[in-house]
Order: structure tokens, then C-alpha cells, then sequence
């Protein structure tokens, strides 16, 4: 079975064509969806801001991982459940819409920059969160994630319409 | 009509305008609400405690206004080229009003109670403040999302 015909299937499940035809909970969904981005990536552009020292370059960046990782993570877990649930309800249009691909692809590259920061960067956080400057690494990670945000945001906007 | 009616032109007939500016719209909304969330954990005690009050109501602050003034430029181009569809949805009418409510509530009270020493404790009078607050944006935000359900 190739992708394109389990995504048709998928969404001609009953629950799939109910959740799309609902007056209320695809609404509630996609907005969800929407709005959860100020727990999720709201929060994550704190912690980038903090590495480029644009704010409180006063306070170590692990006080502020602490302080704001707990609250991300939930936003981001809200994401990823909406998110699925809007796939199921239009897994065959949205499958093939080249913002989507361009999305998911973009988001493989954020988990990717996040595990580089975890693997190169956290372990030796004690030797830098204390001092003036921020490795020149983890400052690139920073940039980056924020760029990649804004992508990832942009195409999941563009992908409603017919471009 | 005093605007510029090139620009009106622009925002109608190109296919990428508007989706590319209400991608800039949900930037804002997410530096904006993100602020939001960040001050009234904050403010209210639940969240990111160790970090001073004072610090965030001077820093976060901007950040919100940033946001606020980027979602509000965008939003506004959004709405030019059809005003009046817009002015005839009873979700844009809400979101106005709400968007009002939110922007007094936030420049009147919120920006003086966040100020004020007494912010450093999650005091029942910081939770209610908190509660206000973050109602009012996420109305904003809700009754926003509703207008392309309204038609």
C-alpha cells in the first residue's frame, strides 16, 4: 500500500471524517494548535534569546532552561497531539502539500540542533553559564533554532491555503 | 479613500501577499502570547520563580510589545484590502473589542502591578491579575482564530 492511499484511508476512518467534520472540535483542534505555540516555541525563544544575550544576560542560561523546560516540553507535547489529530482529519491533502514536507523536514533539523546542543554543549554548561560570554557554538544553535521556528510556523500557516 | 490604493492593489492581487503576511501575523502571536505566558507564570507564582520579577517586567515587557506592535502592523495589512468582510464578521467584531479590553488592561493595571514590589510573591491579587491577563490575550486569540470559521 503506498503512502498516499493509507493516507486516504486513514482519513475516511470514521473517526478521522467525524474529527473533520465537526463544527466544533476541529476548530478547538487547530486552534489549540495555534495558540499552544506561545507554551511551546514562546518559551524556547526565551532560552535562544538568553544564548544570544539579548535578555537577562544577568541570569545563568541552566537557571533559565530550569525555569522554562518544564513548561515548554507540556507545550510542545500539546503541539504533537494536535497536530496528529489534524493530520488524521486531512492526511491525504496535507501529505501531499509541499509546505507540510517542507515543515516536517525543518522540524527533523530542530531535533537534530536540539541534540547537538545536548550532546556538545549542556554537559559543559557549568564551565560557561557563569561567565560573560556564550560559546560561539551554541550561539549558531540559538540562530538557528530561531530561524527554523520562524520556517516552521511560516509553512504551517501557508499550508491553508492554495499556493 | 485616503489610503494608498497601489498598495491595496498589491495585497489583493498577489497570490503570496497575504499568506506571507499573516505569517508575520502569527510571529508576533507567539513572541506576544509566549511574553504573556512567561510574566504571569511569573506573576502568579506557579512558574519560573528564580527568576526576579523585576528582570522580567523590564525585558519580557519589551518582548511582548514587539510582538504586539509586529501582530498589530501585519494584522492591520490583513485587514485592508477587504475591510468590510472583515467589519461584517461577528469573530473580528469580538476579537476588536477583546483586543481593546486586553491592550487597557495591560497598559493600565498589568504594566503598574508587574512594576510594583508586590509582584514578587504569587499574592492572590498577582493570580487574579495573572488570570485577567492572560484571559484577555487568549480571547484575542480564540476569537482571531474563529474568523475563518465565521466566513
Amino acid at each position: 500500500m503506498s503512502v498516499v492511499s493509507w493516507c486516504h484511508w486513514l482519513q475516511n476512518t470514521s473517526w478521522a471524517t467525524s474529527l473533520r467534520q465537526s463544527d466544533f472540535f476541529f476548530p478547538l483542534v487547530e486552534g489549540s494548535h495555534i495558540l499552544a505555540l506561545s507554551l511551546s516555541v514562546g518559551l524556547i525563544i526565551l532560552l535562544d534569546l538568553r544564548l544570544l544575550r539579548l535578555v537577562l544576560p544577568s541570569e545563568r542560561v541552566s537557571k533559565i532552561m530550569n525555569q522554562v523546560m518544564p513548561w515548554a516540553l507540556p507545550g510542545f507535547g500539546i503541539m504533537f497531539v494536535t497536530g496528529l489529530l489534524l493530520f488524521f482529519a486531512q492526511a491525504e491533502k496535507v501529505y501531499t502539500n509541499g509546505y507540510f514536507r517542507v515543515k516536517m523536514l525543518v522540524l527533523v533539523l530542530l531535533g537534530i540542533n536540539a541534540l547537538i546542543y545536548q550532546l556538545k554543549f549542556y554537559p559543559a554548561m557549568a564551565e560557561w553559564d557563569l561567565s560573560e560570554s556564550v560559546p560561539r557554538g551554541a550561539q549558531v544553535i540559538a540562530v538557528t533554532s530561531l530561524a527554523f521556528w520562524m520556517i516552521v510556523i511560516a509553512c504551517g500557516r501557508l499550508m491553508a491555503y492554495e499556493l | 479613500m485616503s489610503y494608498d490604493s497601489h498598495t491595496i492593489d498589491i495585497l489583493r492581487n498577489s497570490k503570496y501577499a497575504i499568506p506571507v503576511i499573516q505569517s508575520f501575523h502569527l510571529f508576533g502571536i507567539t513572541l506576544l502570547l509566549g511574553s504573556m505566558v512567561i510574566l504571569n507564570l511569573r506573576l502568579s507564582g506557579i512558574g519560573l520563580r528564580q527568576i526576579p520579577m523585576a528582570l522580567l517586567a523590564k525585558q519580557v515587557w519589551r518582548l511582548a510589545i514587539g510582538g504586539l506592535l509586529l501582530a498589530m502592523a501585519s494584522g492591520f495589512l490583513v485587514f485592508l484590502p477587504d475591510p468590510a468582510r472583515y467589519a461584517a464578521n461577528y469573530a473580528f467584531r469580538t476579537k476588536m473589542v477583546a483586543l481593546c479590553v486586553a491592550v487597557g488592561f495591560q497598559f493600565l493595571i498589568y504594566r503598574r502591578v508587574i512594576r510594583s514590589g508586590a509582584a514578587e510573591s504569587g499574592s492572590p491579587r498577582n493570580i487574579i491579575v495573572a488570570c485577567c491577563s492572560l484571559t484577555s490575550w487568549f480571547l484575542v486569540g480564540w476569537a482571531g482564530r474563529a474568523i475563518a470559521f465565521l466566513g
